[in-house]
């Protein structure tokens, strides 16, 4: 994205204006929950281990975003994402948790960016065919959405999950696509923007989920540039940073999916990158990041 | 989740009486998740399970999959609370069903984001529906919707709220009478002004009452008179909102009744079978009132874009813009890129469409 200036590249703005690169992959390793964990005597690791798998995926595509891809151990990320996998073919977040879209869909993009896809079949564990069918077990034919398990939660972010992991995996025949895109359109509203669910008030979150679910099906024609494109851009505040809704605060989340929809419009021009680019580089607290506001 | 508006500080070098205090949390912790992951492997699903299970959550609600380990407990104390002689059963039922959801909302007042929560109490209310004869399963509900309320005063934006209000009362609807329905539909109408007129700012609150007003006059049958009527009430609402034009919500709201008089939209509006001249006339009713909001918030962008909007949209109604039209639209859209630099690629770009 051209929003950011790049690793190590903050382009003539003041020192402490500046992308702490190596800082960040510090940080990023210091969370390395692949190998024997170094944070094991932190309560918090052990309250986060639900979000592990997740983890390792936004440590992993920060560290390639950032030019450090080897910064994590490749064979160690691979066991772990492998250990995840249940035999129904999804992953759950860690060891012995349940199978669940999320943290299957960041199993595939883990193992697609490490080039690894070839590791499921070698494990004996169906190959990416299985991790395909549990996807697929998940749609609602009726109404086209995902859910995120058995257990029936049903929303665009597992839609679009689903979407990102099949066809990554190449298995976008494994489900009823038009219907996906169908519920999609259902989800949009008269501002342009799209809900969670049909009805729904539009929300930042939710526009990346359902625009780049179109996307991937190829029927970004489908979307109202002009009137999205005006809804996100007015998103950013005198700051620089963006919301998530009308009347919100600020929050350095929101600068992915406000920042990528608009990318995928071809409307990221519609906001100051500049201004946005210095209010991240703002919440950047020592080796951590820091998030300004409440959502 | 975690990271959203908690600052994350490093954490200070701790004594080692603090060390020593963690490590025995940790410690605690892990015994009280191997021992239901034990039980739960065994299928022991009794009462004591469940006590840890309440426990194990009550430290981390984001474990998704204790929540499913509660639902397989419940799933079988339902099935044997069923095998019992049928009024027991309904009441067993029913008791077991009501003090989960008390269990619930404690950490619903903690952790009101957390969507694994929201989740699982809406499984556990079709448990109720799936599982109760109807008058029981309906209580159940009814007393649900006044939780609802409690927690949109708590954070009167939060989506999971808004969206579980509309969940609750569409079920309730459908397990009330159509009259009941209607009777809800306009109660719900009433609460979204309320929350409107406790914060205009509020673009949650306007959203819902674009639902309601839709479901409010499917539900009627309403007349094109009685919609048309509506529609006014609406704009005289919108216009004493108004009255602090810096308010994006307020906005939205304005920018979504405009749809009623665009040809491409205005089917699945509130007045969907407006005449083309009609339309020309609330429009042009439109710029007058809002070219009267200058004076005094000439620095006010939101009030030159929706001139901008209403005038492309007598535009598209008419079938041409006039080039006094343009001429106004472009003087509109100098201030625009004087005011709002953040959106110059955006007015540069509208330019090039004149």
């Amino acid at each position: 994205m051209s929003l950011v200036s790049g690793p190590g590249r903050a382009g003539g703005s003041p020192s402490d204006q500046e992308l702490h690169t190596l800082k960040h992959v510090a940080y990023i390793q210091n969370l390395d929950t692949v190998r024997a964990p170094s944070r094991d005597d932190e309560l918090e690791y052990w309250l986060t281990e639900h979000l592990r798998l997740n983890g390792v995926y936004w440590g992993l595509t920060a560290l390639y975003i950032l030019g450090h891809p080897d910064a994590l151990p490749r064979a160690e990320t691979i066991e772990f994402v492998l250990s995840c996998q249940h035999d129904n073919g999804g992953f759950g977040a860690a060891p012995g948790h349940d199978a669940h879209m999320l943290y299957t869909v960041s199993a595939v993009q883990v193992l697609v960016t490490v080039d690894a896809v070839d590791e499921l079949d070698k494990r004996g564990r169906g190959g990416k065919q299985k991790v395909g069918s549990f996807i697929a077990s998940l749609q609602d034919r009726e109404t086209g959405c995902f859910m995120g398990d058995e257990w029936g939660e049903s929303d665009t972010r597992f839609l679009y999950g689903a979407l990102n992991a099949l066809s990554l995996l190449g298995l976008m025949d494994l489900v009823d696509v038009p219907k996906a895109v169908e519920y999609i359109q259902s989800c949009e509203n008269f501002d342009g923007a799209y809900g969670i669910r049909p009805g729904t008030e539009s929300h930042s979150g939710q526009v990346f989920t359902c625009v780049a679910a179109l996307a991937i099906a190829g029927r970004l024609d489908l979307v109202n540039k002009d009137r999205l494109g005006a809804w996100l851009s007015e998103r950013q505040l005198e700051d620089g940073g963006l919301n998530g809704r009308p009347e919100k605060l600020v929050d350095a989340c929101y600068t992915w999916w406000v920042g990528s929809s608009l990318a995928m419009i071809d409307r990221l021009h519609w906001i100051d990158g500049r201004k946005l680019a210095a209010f991240v580089l703002q919440c950047q607290l020592g080796a951590l990041q820091i998030d300004r506001e409440t959502w | 989740m975690g990271s959203h508006g908690v600052p994350r500080y490093k954490i200070a070098e701790k004594s080692p009486e603090a060390r020593q205090q963690e490590l025995q949390k940790i410690e605690k912790y892990r015994d009280l998740e191997r021992s239901v992951s034990e039980k739960v492997a065994e299928h022991d699903y009794t009462a004591d399970t469940l006590k840890q299970i309440s426990e194990l959550l009550t430290s981390n609600p984001e474990y998704y999959t204790i929540w499913n380990y509660r639902r397989q407990v419940l799933r079988h104390q339902f099935t044997q609370a069923g095998d019992s002689a049928e009024g027991d059963a309904v009441d067993s039922i029913t008791e077991l069903i009501k003090n989960d959801l008390l269990f619930l909302i404690p950490l619903l007042r903690s952790f009101p984001k957390c969507y694994w929560i929201w989740n699982y109490r809406l499984w556990l209310l079709d448990e109720a529906r799936r599982l109760l004869p109807l008058p029981e399963a309906r209580q159940i509900w009814q007393e649900e919707f006044a939780l609802v309320g409690k927690m949109l005063t708590l954070d009167s934006r939060n989506f999971h709220g808004w969206g579980y209000r509309r969940f609750v009362v569409e079920t309730l609807k459908q397990l009330g009478t159509a009259d009941e329905a209607t009777e809800l539909t306009q109660k719900e109408f009433e609460y979204a002004k309320k929350m409107i007129g406790a914060n205009l700012s509020n673009f949650s609150a306007w959203h819902y009452r674009t639902k309601v007003i839709q479901r409010l006059l499917d539900e009627k049958s309403a007349s094109d008179e009685e919609r048309k009527k509506l529609l006014d009430d609406e704009l005289a609402l919108i216009h004493r909102a108004l009255i602090d034009p810096y308010d994006q919500s307020v906005w939205f709201y304005h920018q979504n009744l405009m749809c009623v008089f665009d040809p491409t939209t205005a089917g699945r509006t509130m007045a969907p079978r407006l005449s083309a001249p009609d339309r020309l006339q609330y429009l042009r009713q439109e710029i007058d009132a809002i070219q009267e909001m200058i004076d005094g918030a000439e620095d006010c962008k939101y009030i030159y874009q929706a001139l901008i909007d209403c005038t492309l949209l007598v535009a598209k109604v008419q079938g041409s813009l006039p080039h006094a039209d343009r001429d106004q639209i472009l003087s509109w859209l100098s201030e625009l890129k004087r005011l709002d630099p953040l959106r110059h690629g955006r007015w540069l770009d509208f330019e090039r469409t004149l």
